[in-house]
């Protein structure tokens, strides 16, 4: 398998969120709850010692998806051809039904719901339909820094290096996210 | 390769642009189905010379469709100002405008009609105002405003040091710089130009050192300084002035460059030494008015003489204050000081940061004519005498108080009417409780706009206009670039709406004015084309420029400003009486009484932070821009509002002595006013001083408790001694919620 990921650099992100409105355009998803690209914060010291970063949190399509194994109805699959990790709406049973299994058991809180009850789970999809026609993700054209990349997993690796670490991140050894990083250092 | 935007057969792409007063100008591939926006994608031009767009943009869809749009002409039902209104027809909110301009004009003569004009589309054809001034002067005249709110301070300075506004180097410059000082500036948020955060990322990862003074550490600190120096909001000039003594008791200034390109060097050397005052500016001066350490400010100015080529980037927001002028004066003088103006990589300060390359202020417009009402006025091209400007036009910001008191208020006139378009000065302007008093006056006010803003609510008659994505015209970003850029009409337009063009050509004929030509769109685009002489000689295929909607203008360097005056000085004078950066301007000495001084200097002012005001009002306020709006536009489109709550920003030394936790809700408040908003407790700002983004809706309550948490509800409808509109010295309290 062609397992595609992200990259992110960390010690470029204004957290603009560009990326996350680009996201709810593109795949057309109101205001509200269900945030397919999230930007997570921290902020530490005194000023003016005061240390402050952000985290791109899409989905970030792990190699043994645990989201996929939680979910009662087999809506949840990952993609032999690229390893996307994609939910078939029309299997989701919506959130009423199974107490949002494939949330709770995800590590990084991808899976995302609306506000309706029984709502289905939304959530990244690499942009499948623009990755199929040869073209970068949204969040990825979006960046008005250049924060993110996305691509084949191993390309990604030969272009950034192999650190899988950021401020605000853990990576989970047993469902191994598809992303590497150029972390912010904490002190200078 | 298939490309995914063109999978539905059904969409076109149309190649756009905003006009927002927002700094940036993207290029926007809209979608568009059925007339309506269903996706937006950025630029397409090869990497790295995208010219990415923002959140704000992202999110332009839900802006042109929002639910809330006004769709057709309205009429006020209710009590002034209460937001009641029923639909009318064109014709009917024609005739009530045309028929009140009549009777004003007749009764009270031209000069009591206003006419408000501003920053909300900027643009060519359809900039704001443009058609309704060419209107109003074909009609005899009418009183407008002078100045713009953002910027005043800085025009000033650049005028009285450089006698030019083009102040700027193209952003790429910055890769050259190895020390760049963020001097109140934070484009991370601001934008300041499409890129501009990502040029300085690249500067950055380049090696330059970055340091950024501000009072908060904002985002463009938190990613690209290496140092944060937080400093109390007005006092950035005399931490420059105490800098300067640092570097002329070590000898560390470019004494050379000081001889050979500017005058009155002396007269400010003997300002900071003291010998004028018997106070020498020392470090420790500056630090007890600054909350800037002593040491700190020698190291500074020792980093930043001895670093070549170094950039100063002062901006416009620390001179959107009381002095605020001796700001922008000040840091071009350091930059004179250390070498740097005229220097690839260094910068001339002035805060203005404009190229002279396809800049904005040389956009082509509709010919607007003589204002007869003006015409005994004086010259005011290039006075730096700021009382001239107000004989026959009113200060931005004091248009309301204008209304209110009039002639008898030394204002040019007693208005009695007011027509309104691109602007929302009841919320973008000092004292927003003050303006809601002055609109009431009024006996008349039209309004054209795109939502039921704050200041619409007090119209009498609301004509609905079209969006940008309804219109055709030529744009430019604000200060650099360098490219122009074509918007293409992507919607009809959507239900009743006409654009201002329009509703003016219609007024005409009611006013019975033969000579207000009435071309089409086309027509209009093509003759601007025709008539701007720097989009002709770089673009010679207009349709070409029309399909691709952007010109690029290639430079073989990046622009440096004053690199002429620099390299060749013999042939290439400054614009400034004397031929030199006039850190002495005589022009300003010569004027009596004037208020600003002839060199740079801080000065106290009312509400600085040492004002017995203080007592009563401990903290200091600063209002800077919002990043998920523009201003006051795009206020309503929820995409842009769930990325960050309105919050005032405040220590957790300042939160803790009022008792205040993270996340409540808290009043804001002065004599001028209250709002009610929540808190973020947080170390990136200084303590003693809280800061409210500009633009939230002004929304008063039955016990006038403005609950949109507009930032002006609590500033200062005044003006600096150059015309600096004074909305960042603001003294406050804040509480927590009143518990009834």
């Amino acid at each position: 398998m062609n397992q595609f990921g992200f990259y992110f650099d960390q010690t470029r992100c204004t957290g603009c969120s560009a990326c996350r409105v680009a996201c709810k355009d593109w795949n057309d998803i109101p205001a509200g709850p269900e945030n397919w690209m999230r930007i997570n914060y921290t902020e530490k010291g005194k000023c003016p010692d005061v240390f402050v970063s952000y985290l791109a949190a899409p989905c970030w399509h792990c190699e043994d998806p645990l989201c996929a194994a939680a979910c009662p109805f087999g809506a949840i699959h990952k993609r032999e051809e690229d390893g996307i990790v994609f939910i078939d709406r029309d299997r989701c049973v919506g959130n009423a039904a199974c107490e949002e299994k494939c949330r709770k058991a995800c590590p990084y809180n991808a899976p995302q719901f609306g506000p309706e009850p029984g709502a289905k789970m939304g959530k990244c999809n690499l942009c499948l339909d623009r990755i199929q026609a040869g073209e970068k993700p949204i969040c990825v054209e979006a960046c008005p820094v250049r924060a993110l990349d996305a691509g084949p997993l191993e390309t990604l690796e030969k272009q950034y290096g192999q650190t899988r670490t950021a401020v605000g991140f853990t990576y989970a050894r047993r469902v191994k996210p598809a992303v590497v990083f150029k972390p912010k250092p904490t002190s200078p | 390769m298939p490309k995914s935007s063109a999978a539905d057969q059904n969409v076109r792409i149309v190649r756009a642009t905003s006009a927002f007063d927002c700094g940036g100008r993207c290029p926007l591939r809209l979608h568009i189905k059925n007339n309506v926006i269903v996706r937006v994608e950025g630029d397409d031009a090869e990497e790295p010379h995208q010219l990415r767009t923002c959140l704000r943009c992202r999110a332009y869809r839900q802006y042109i469709h929002h639910p809330e749009r006004l769709m057709y002409p309205q009429k006020r039902v209710g009590r002034r100002g209460d937001g009641q209104f029923e639909r009318i027809s064109w014709d009917e909110a024609l005739e009530t405008l045309a028929n009140q301009l009549k009777r004003v004009k007749k009764i009270y003569g031209n000069g009591a009609i206003l006419l408000m004009t501003g920053g909300g589309y900027l643009a060519s054809l359809h900039r704001g105002g443009a058609a309704a001034q060419r209107l109003l002067n074909m009609f005899g005249g009418y009183v407008t405003h002078y100045g713009n709110i953002s910027s005043e301070g800085a025009v000033w300075a650049s005028l009285t040091q450089y006698g030019s506004v083009m102040v700027g180097h193209s952003r790429e410059d910055m890769l050259n710089s190895r020390l760049i000082l963020l001097w109140g500036w934070d484009p991370a948020r601001m934008i300041s130009g499409t890129n501009t955060m990502y040029h300085l990322i690249r500067a950055k990862e380049n090696g330059a050192r970055v340091i950024a003074v501000d009072p908060r550490y904002h985002d463009t600190a938190a990613v690209v300084a290496d140092q944060w120096v937080p400093i109390r909001p007005g006092t950035d000039t005399a931490v420059m002035v105490a800098m300067a003594n640092v570097m002329i008791r070590e000898k560390l200034q470019d004494q050379a460059f000081l001889d050979r390109y500017t005058v009155g060097f002396d007269r400010f050397k003997s300002y900071v030494l003291g010998e004028e005052d018997g106070m020498e500016k020392t470090p420790g001066w500056a630090a007890a008015i600054s909350d800037v350490p002593a040491d700190t400010i020698v190291r500074l100015a020792r980093e930043y003489a001895t670093t070549r080529p170094a950039a100063l980037m002062d901006c416009q927001g620390p001179a959107r204050s009381a002095m605020g002028e001796q700001y922008n004066r000040c840091a071009a003088t350091l930059c004179a000081m250390t070498g740097n103006v005229g220097r690839p990589g260094g910068s001339a300060g002035g805060g203005l940061m404009g190229i002279p390359v396809a800049h904005m202020f040389r956009s082509p417009g509709i010919p607007a004519g003589k204002n007869p009402f003006e015409l005994e006025g004086p010259k005011v091209k290039g006075t730096l005498d700021i009382r001239e400007r107000v004989i026959k036009r009113i200060h931005i910001n004091t248009l309301f108080d204008a209304i209110l008191k009039g002639k008898k208020g030394g204002y040019p006139s007693d208005i009695r009417m007011a027509w309104s378009m691109c602007n929302n000065y009841l919320n973008q302007t000092g004292n927003s409780n003050k303006a809601a008093k002055a609109l009431q006056s009024l006996e008349f006010f039209a309004t054209q706009e795109l939502f039921m803003t704050p200041q619409a609510r007090y119209a009498d008659i609301l004509l609905p206009v079209t969006s940008t994505a309804e219109r055709s015209d030529l744009m430019r970003p604000w200060p650099s670039g360098p490219y122009f850029m074509f918007s293409n009409r992507a919607l009809e337009p959507l239900g009743e709406c006409k654009d201002d063009l329009e509703i003016a050509t219609e007024l005409a004929a009611r006013l019975d004015i033969k000579d207000f030509e009435t071309h089409s769109e086309e027509d209009w685009l093509q003759r601007l084309y025709e008539n701007s002489t720097d989009l002709k000689r770089h673009i010679r295929d207009f349709d070409r420029f029309r399909q691709e909607g952007i010109h690029r203008i290639e430079l073989e360097t990046p622009v440096v400003a004053f690199r002429k005056q620099i390299e060749d000085p013999e042939n290439h004078p400054f614009d400034t009486p004397s031929g030199k950066i006039e850190i002495y301007s005589q022009r300003v000495a010569d004027i009596v009484d004037g208020l600003c001084p002839p060199i740079p200097k801080y000065l106290p002012t009312s509400e600085d932070r040492n004002d017995p005001l203080s007592r009563k009002y401990p903290l200091q306020l600063i209002t800077p821009h919002p990043r998920n709006r523009v201003h006051s536009e795009m206020y309503k489109v929820e995409w842009l509002r769930e990325t960050e709550p309105h919050r005032v920003w405040i220590n957790p030394v300042d939160a803790a002595a009022r008792g205040i936790t993270d996340g409540e809700e808290v009043q804001v408040f002065n004599d001028r006013g209250t709002i009610a908003i929540i808190a973020w407790v947080t170390e990136r700002i200084i303590p003693g001083v809280v800061s409210v983004t500009e633009g939230a809706w002004y929304a008063p309550d039955a016990d006038g408790i403005d609950r949109g948490g507009c930032a002006n509800t609590l500033t200062r409808d005044a003006y600096s001694g150059g015309g600096a509109a004074v909305l960042n010295t603001s003294l406050v309290e804040v509480r927590r919620r009143e518990r009834s």
